[in-house]
């Protein structure tokens, strides 16, 4: 993003980036910087919270009426709260050695309810419906090579159902009650579901398949490094 | 995250080691007051709307989304799977603050938000992006922008 400010600025616009990794800030120098101590993923820190979010956009966009540049890096002064795990969330019963089709029949009303919540929902990047996942995860496990059209190919079409496995199953984490931290929702997801073993089975299949590009894609993009198992 | 010790690894190394482009210039412009600016969103989370393809590892495209487009239909494609997610499942405006830009707006703290916010994929090398720069320049001028506020993930 601060290279992106910095070719914006060349070209006549006036910028500030949210940065997120402070270093890469000062090797970059873009015009205008605010720094964030935000986890990635939430430059604008903190999820449902317009107060903490508008503290946030104002200290950025006030550097765009500032004159002592070029190069302005500040650092926004407070944690978002959410880095905290919350003591009063609970997490949805689940059991990971239960068939991942019974576990997703039994978590689609959470899903429901996040909808309905949020009014929206993240799932949509495997162009299919969620009743056709498990028996496309089977085909994978079972060594067969099918393709959702609009993906292309095998290990892409895989990387997108992984994708909005992850996506149904933390929303369902968050349909009822407090927020959990990130964590909470990982450590859920990986540690307590059917799903986050399936997961973790894909990316052996993946690994051990002659597909270079599902090998390839399966080792780096179906399970963060920390939760491979 | 954004302190080193933050983030777990492997994915602290990619961040602390990851090449950053060095310039030759220091470009910087000035412009109105705040309260008379119009704001575009340049995010780096490879954002799609539903229905389309997500992006493609190492694209250097941009992509426009259109202010009015529905929550519901935005989609974040970013190849990466080593950053928070549930942030976004939560409230769009972690990542892309069209709300909150709304939010100033309406106060009168900015002069306006673009009708048209642009998104890239943050993985990429710089240095691919300079199509997609001008293209997104050009759309600026169009809608006469003046100030960008860049979002990454």
């Amino acid at each position: 993003m601060c290279a992106l400010s910095h070719k914006l600025e060349e070209r006549g616009f006036s910028t500030v980036a949210i940065a997120s990794a402070r270093g890469q800030a000062e090797k970059t120098r873009p015009p205008r910087a605010l720094w964030t101590p935000a986890m990635l993923g939430r430059p604008v820190c903190e999820p449902s919270d317009p107060a903490f979010q508008l503290r946030v956009l104002r200290m950025a966009l006030a550097l765009l009426e500032r004159t002592d540049g070029p190069v302005i890096l500040e650092d926004f002064p407070d944690d978002p709260p959410g880095w905290l795990d919350n003591p009063d969330w609970t997490a949805p019963v689940t059991d990971p050695s239960t068939a991942f089709a019974a576990e997703l029949r039994a978590i689609l009303p959470l899903w429901e309810t996040a909808q309905a919540r949020f009014g929206r929902t993240s799932v949509g990047l495997s162009f299919q419906a969620p009743s056709a996942w498990p028996d496309f995860a089977a085909a994978i496990l079972a060594g067969n090579l099918p393709v959702v059209p609009q993906l292309d190919t095998t290990a892409l079409s895989v990387r997108f159902l992984c994708d909005d496995i992850k996506a149904l199953y933390g929303e369902a984490a968050q349909a009822v009650g407090p927020a959990p931290s990130a964590k909470q929702v990982d450590t859920w997801f990986w540690r307590h579901t059917a799903a986050g073993a399936l997961l973790q089975a894909l990316r052996r299949t993946a690994m051990d398949s002659e597909n270079n590009a599902l090998k390839t894609v399966g080792g780096r993009f179906f399970v963060p490094t920390p939760w491979v198992a | 995250m954004a302190r080193p010790e933050d983030i777990p690894q492997p994915t602290r190394d990619v961040v602390l080691n990851l090449p950053c482009p060095a310039f030759d210039t220091t470009p910087f412009v000035a412009g109105p007051p705040l309260s008379q600016r119009r704001i575009a969103i340049v995010t780096s989370a490879a954002l799609i709307v539903r229905g389309d393809k997500p992006f493609a590892f190492g694209s250097g495209e941009a992509r426009f989304i259109p202010a009015d487009t529905a929550p519901g239909d935005l989609l974040l494609s970013h190849v990466s799977i080593n950053f928070d997610r549930a942030g976004w499942q939560r409230d769009i405006n972690v990542v892309y603050p069209i709300d909150r830009l709304r939010d100033l707006a309406a106060l009168g703290e900015i002069g306006g938000v673009a009708d048209t916010h642009y998104t890239v994929m943050g993985s990429t090398d710089p240095a691919a992006m300079d199509a997609a720069v001008d293209q997104i320049a050009g759309q600026l001028k169009q809608e006469r922008i003046d100030s960008v506020l860049l979002t990454p993930v």
